[in-house]
C-alpha cells in the first residue's frame, strides 16, 4: 500500500492544491477505512490492498478510443487531455467550470464526508491534480449528447474527477466511459447537481483488463422537478467498487437506476447505493443484476433512507443475482430504513441459476443447451444495456457480454 | 385523515401485569466474579464440569465487548450492579403443588397462568420461572407415562446429567456472543424437555417466566431435544412488574431436533416496556438458536413480541439434515420508545433444506423498530430454498421501521428469495369499514389483525387469540 504510507508522510503530491490539502489532511487522520464497518466489511483485503499498490501516475499516455467518434453530433471529452472546453452555440453551452466554482462545491461537499462511507472520495480528491478534475456548466437545450472518458495507464493509479453542474430546463444524455489498464488501478468520483427540472440520462460502463482496479463514485444531488436516470456496468476488473450516493435534497424529484455487475474468474466487484429523500413527493425505481461465476463474488449494498419529511415517497429496489459456479459468491443486502408512515417501499431480492424450466423447454425446440443458456442471458443483460444512453449500439456490449460468458 | 389522538389512545393500555408480588427472597448480593459463578453453582449442586463450563463462559464473556452493531441506543448496563441469583424462599423440596408457597400460586393465578389442580384441565403443561428459579412443574406424571422429560434446567442436571453434559452449549457455545457468553456463566434455572424416540408428546408444553424483583437479572436457559420421529409443541410467556430501573433479561435458548423430528417453539413476549418516557422496562438480549441435526427435522419459531424496552433477538435455525426445514414466524410490535432489533438466521448447511420466514412489525408512537435477518447457502446446500416476507407497518410520523436482510450465497443450485414492504394504516379501509358502522378502534384493531394473520395462523390456538388480544391492547389509542 504504498499510496497510503505516502500519503501518511505527505510525500504523496507536490504543488497541492487546497482541495487536495484538505483531503490529505482528512487522509491522514485516518488513511483507511475500517475493515470492520458495513461497507467495508466484505471487501477483499488483498485485492484492496493491490489497488493501492501502484504509484500515482499524473501522465496520460495517448487514449485510443475503444470505437471511432463517428457521429459528429456527439461531444467527446477524455479527463485529464480536454483543458479548456467552451462550446457555446446557439440553444445550449457547454463550459468549464471556473477554479473558484469548483473549489467552492467540492469544499462544501467534502464538509459533510464520512470516513468510512466517502473514503473513496477522499483519496481520489487527494490524489487528483487540477489537471485530472474536469468540471462542467451546462444550459440550455437540444444538448448533443456527451461521452466523457477515464483511463487508466499500466502500472499506475489514476485519479479522475468530474464534476457537472446541470443548470434548470436541461435534458442531457452523457455516458461516462471509466477503462481500465493491465495492472492498474483507476480512481474515479463523479459530483452531479442536477438543478429544478432538469433531466439526465447517464450511462456509466467500466470494463477492465488484466488484473486492474476500479474505485467509482457517483454522487448525486437532485433538486426538485428534476429526473436523474443511471444505467451502469461493470466487468472484467480484478476489483472494482461502484459507490452511488443521490440525494434528493427537496423531493419531488424521480431517480431510476438500472445497474448491473459481471465477475468471473477471480474478480470481486460491489456496488453500494445511497438513496436519500430528503422532502415530500420522492420516487426511485432501483433494479440491480450480478451475475457470477468460477471463483468470484459480487457483491451489493443498497440502503434507501425515508426521514420524517419525506412523506408521500414512493421507493422500490430489487437485487436479481444469477450464481453460475460451486465456487462463486453472492452477498446482497437492500435495506430499508423509514420513518415517513405516509410512504410507499417496497425491496426484494433472489439468487438462484438460470431457469431450468426455460432451459428445458427451448431445448425441447431444438435450441442447444449453450444457445439457450446465451439466449436467457441475453434476455437478463438486455434489461440494463438498453437503460444505458447515447453510443450503447456502437458498443456491441451485448455481444461483448455474451462472447465472454 | 385518522386522527392520531384516537390512534394514540388505543396504545395506552396500562401494563395489567405490572404488579409485585410481596414474597420473601432469597439473594446473593450484587455483582459478577468467579466467587458468584461458584455461589450459584453451589446453591444449585451442580456437578463439576457444569461449575467448568460456567467459569469458561466468565473467562470468555471478560474477554468480549458488547455487541454495538444493532444501533440500538441504551444506558449502559452495570453488570457488577445485577443481582444474578434471586429465589423465592421455600421448603427445601416440594412434593406436590400444595405445597407451594399460596403467594406464588396467586402470583401465577393473577396472570393467567393454570398451576393449581383445577386448573390442569386446559391441558398445558406448564414450567413457571419465578426470578431465578423454577417453582413448579405441572402434568409431569402424565408426561412421563410417553417418557417425556419435562422439568426446571436445575433438576435436570440432578438427574439426567448424561443428557445436559452431552447437549448444553452445543447449539450455542458459550463464546457464540457476549449476552449468551453471560448467561451459560450464570445461568439460573429454565425448562428442559426431552421427548424421546417415536414419542408425540400429548400435550402442549409451556414455560412462564416471571421477573418479580427489579434489581435482579433472569438468565434462564431452556434446553429442548427431540429425538427420532418425535414432536413437540412448546410455548413460551414472559412478564415482569413495573419498575422505574431497567432489568436484564438475557436468556438462551438451544433445541435439537433428529431424524423426523419437528419442534415448534412459540413466544408471547410481554416483559414491562417502559413508560411513555421510556422509564424503566426490561433490557432484553436473548439467543435463541435450533439445530436441525437429523434428516427431515423441522423447527419452527413463531413469536409475539410485544414488550420490552429493548429487544434484541434472532431465533435462529441451522439446517445440516437432509431435507430439514425452518421456519420463522414473527409479529413484532413497538410503541412509545421501545427499541426492537428482532429477526432470524437461516444457515442451510445440508441439501435440500428449505426455509421460510414471515416477518411483521408494526412500529407506532416513537418506536424503532426493525428487521435483521441473515439466509445464507452453504456450498453443499444443494437444491436448497429460502423464501422472505418482511412486511413493516408504521402508526404515526414518529416511528420507525427499518429492514436489514443479509444474504449470502454459495451455492448456485439454490433459490433465494426475499421481499420487503411498508405501509401504513390504509385510510380508504379504515373509511370502508367505518362507513359500514366498525368504530375506528375495531377498525384499526381488524386490520392490524389482518396484517398479522400469516403469523398468528402458526400459533398455537390459545396463544393465537392471546396473541390478537394483547396487539389490541397495546395499540389502543395509538393508530392516527
Amino acid at each position: 500500500m504504498e499510496i497510503i504510507e505516502r500519503i501518511k508522510t505527505n510525500k504523496s503530491i507536490d504543488n497541492q492544491t487546497e482541495i487536495q490539502k484538505i483531503c490529505l489532511h482528512k487522509l491522514q487522520l485516518s488513511p483507511l477505512p475500517n475493515p470492520k464497518s458495513e461497507l467495508w466489511r466484505l471487501s477483499n483485503q488483498s485485492k484492496f490492498s493491490n489497488f493501492l499498490d501502484y504509484s500515482v501516475s499524473e501522465k496520460n499516455p495517448k487514449f485510443d478510443t475503444p470505437y471511432p467518434n463517428t457521429s459528429q453530433n456527439t461531444v467527446r471529452l477524455i479527463i485529464g487531455e480536454n483543458c479548456q472546453i467552451k462550446l457555446i452555440e446557439e440553444n445550449y453551452s457547454i463550459q468549464q467550470l471556473s477554479e473558484d466554482e469548483l473549489v467552492k462545491y467540492i469544499k462544501k461537499q467534502i464538509s459533510c464526508f464520512d470516513q468510512n462511507e466517502n473514503w473513496g472520495d477522499l483519496l481520489n480528491l487527494s490524489l487528483s491534480s487540477s489537471k485530472n478534475i474536469l468540471g462542467l456548466k451546462i444550459n440550455g437545450s437540444k444538448i448533443p449528447p456527451i461521452e466523457i472518458f477515464s483511463h487508466a495507464s499500466s502500472n499506475s493509479l489514476n485519479a479522475k474527477t468530474l464534476v457537472i453542474f446541470l443548470e434548470k430546463n436541461c435534458d442531457i444524455d452523457l455516458l461516462q466511459i471509466n477503462l481500465g489498464k493491465d495492472n492498474s488501478s483507476l480512481s474515479q468520483s463523479t459530483f452531479f447537481c442536477l438543478e429544478a427540472n432538469s433531466s439526465v440520462n447517464h450511462g456509466v460502463v467500466s470494463y477492465g483488463e488484466n488484473k486492474s482496479n476500479l474505485l467509482n463514485s457517483l454522487n448525486v444531488i437532485q433538486q426538485r422537478d428534476s429526473e436523474y436516470n443511471l444505467g451502469s456496468l461493470h466487468f472484467k476488473f480484478n476489483y472494482a467498487r461502484f459507490e452511488i450516493r443521490i440525494k434528493q435534497s427537496e423531493g419531488n424529484a424521480k431517480t431510476n437506476i438500472k445497474g448491473m455487475q459481471i465477475t468471473k474468474k477471480d474478480e470481486q466487484i460491489s456496488t453500494y447505493t445511497r438513496i436519500d429523500f430528503n422532502g415530500p413527493n420522492g420516487f426511485l425505481d432501483q433494479i440491480n443484476k450480478s451475475l457470477a461465476d468460477d471463483e468470484s463474488h459480487a457483491i451489493f449494498e443498497g440502503s434507501i433512507i425515508v426521514p420524517k419529511i419525506a412523506q408521500k415517497t414512493d421507493a422500490s429496489q430489487l437485487s436479481r443475482n444469477l450464481l453460475l459456479s460451486n465456487l462463486a459468491k453472492i452477498d446482497t443486502k437492500p435495506q430499508l430504513e423509514i420513518i415517513a408512515d405516509d410512504v410507499k417501499c417496497k425491496h426484494g431480492a433472489t439468487i438462484s441459476q438460470l431457469n431450468e424450466e426455460e432451459l428445458f423447454y427451448m431445448r425441447t425446440r431444438g435450441i442447444t443447451l449453450p444457445e439457450a443458456s446465451k439466449l436467457q442471458l441475453s434476455s437478463y443483460f438486455q434489461e440494463i444495456i438498453s437503460f444505458i444512453p447515447v453510443s450503447k449500439d456502437k458498443w456491441d456490449l451485448l455481444d461483448k457480454l455474451l462472447n465472454e460468458n | 385523515m385518522v386522527n392520531e389522538n384516537l390512534v394514540k389512545d388505543v396504545v395506552k393500555e396500562p401494563y395489567k401485569y405490572g404488579f409485585v408480588t410481596d414474597i420473601e427472597t432469597e439473594k446473593i448480593s450484587k455483582g459478577l466474579n468467579e466467587d458468584i459463578i461458584r455461589l450459584i453453582s453451589q446453591k444449585k449442586e451442580e456437578p463439576k464440569y457444569l461449575l467448568d463450563f460456567r467459569l469458561k463462559a466468565f473467562k470468555k464473556w471478560q474477554k468480549m465487548n458488547e455487541p454495538d452493531w444493532a444501533g440500538l441506543g441504551y444506558k449502559q448496563i452495570d453488570y457488577q450492579d445485577i443481582i444474578y441469583y434471586s429465589a423465592p424462599k421455600q421448603k427445601e423440596k416440594i412434593s406436590s403443588l400444595d405445597e407451594v408457597d399460596p403467594k406464588l400460586l396467586e402470583t401465577f393465578d393473577k396472570l393467567g397462568i393454570p398451576l393449581t389442580e383445577q386448573k390442569k384441565l386446559t391441558n398445558v403443561a406448564v414450567d413457571a420461572v419465578f426470578d431465578s428459579v423454577s417453582i413448579a412443574t405441572t402434568f409431569r406424571e402424565e408426561l412421563a407415562e410417553h417418557g417425556v422429560i419435562f422439568c426446571s434446567i436445575s433438576e435436570a442436571v440432578k438427574n439426567h446429567s448424561d443428557l445436559i453434559e452431552k447437549y448444553l452449549g452445543t447449539v450455542v457455545p458459550a463464546s457464540d456472543n457476549y449476552f449468551a457468553a453471560l448467561n451459560s456463566a450464570v445461568f439460573s434455572d429454565g425448562s428442559f424437555v426431552y421427548i424421546p424416540k417415536g414419542v408425540a408428546c400429548p400435550m402442549d408444553l409451556s414455560s412462564y417466566f416471571r421477573i418479580n424483583s427489579g434489581d435482579s437479572g433472569q438468565f434462564e436457559r431452556t434446553l429442548i431435544i427431540a429425538e427420532e420421529s418425535s414432536s413437540v409443541s412448546y410455548l413460551e410467556g414472559c412478564t415482569a412488574p413495573m419498575f422505574d430501573t431497567n432489568t436484564l433479561h438475557a436468556a438462551v435458548v438451544e433445541l435439537i431436533a433428529l431424524d423426523d423430528a419437528s419442534i415448534k417453539y412459540s413466544t408471547v413476549q410481554n416483559w414491562y416496556a417502559g413508560d411513555e418516557e421510556g422509564i424503566g422496562g426490561i433490557f432484553n438480549f436473548v439467543t435463541k438458536r435450533g439445530k436441525c441435526l437429523g434428516k427431515r427435522s423441522k423447527i419452527s419459531w413463531s413469536q409475539v413480541e410485544t414488550g420490552s424496552a429493548i429487544t434484541w433477538k434472532y431465533p435462529s435455525c441451522l439446517l445440516l439434515g437432509e431435507e430439514s426445514v425452518g421456519e420463522f414466524y414473527s409479529v413484532a410490535l413497538t410503541n412509545n420508545l421501545q427499541q426492537a432489533d428482532t429477526g432470524t438466521k437461516m444457515i442451510h448447511i445440508g441439501p435440500k433444506t428449505k426455509s421460510t420466514i414471515v416477518s411483521k412489525g408494526i412500529s407506532a408512537g416513537n418506536s424503532i423498530n426493525s428487521y435483521r435477518g441473515l439466509v445464507k447457502m452453504g456450498t453443499k446446500a444443494i437444491g436448497s430454498r429460502n423464501y422472505s416476507q418482511c412486511d413493516s407497518m408504521l402508526i404515526g410520523d414518529q416511528a420507525s421501521a427499518n429492514t436489514f436482510p443479509y444474504i449470502k450465497s454459495q451455492q448456485p443450485n439454490s433459490e433465494i428469495e426475499h421481499e420487503a414492504s411498508t405501509c401504513r394504516i390504509s385510510e380508504d379501509q379504515l373509511f370502508y369499514l367505518q362507513s359500514r358502522g366498525i368504530e375506528f378502534e375495531e377498525a384499526v384493531s381488524m386490520m392490524v389483525s389482518g396484517f398479522c394473520r400469516d403469523v398468528f395462523n402458526q400459533l398455537p390456538m390459545e396463544f393465537a387469540a392471546e396473541a390478537d388480544k394483547l396487539l389490541a391492547l397495546k395499540l389502543e389509542g395509538s393508530v392516527g
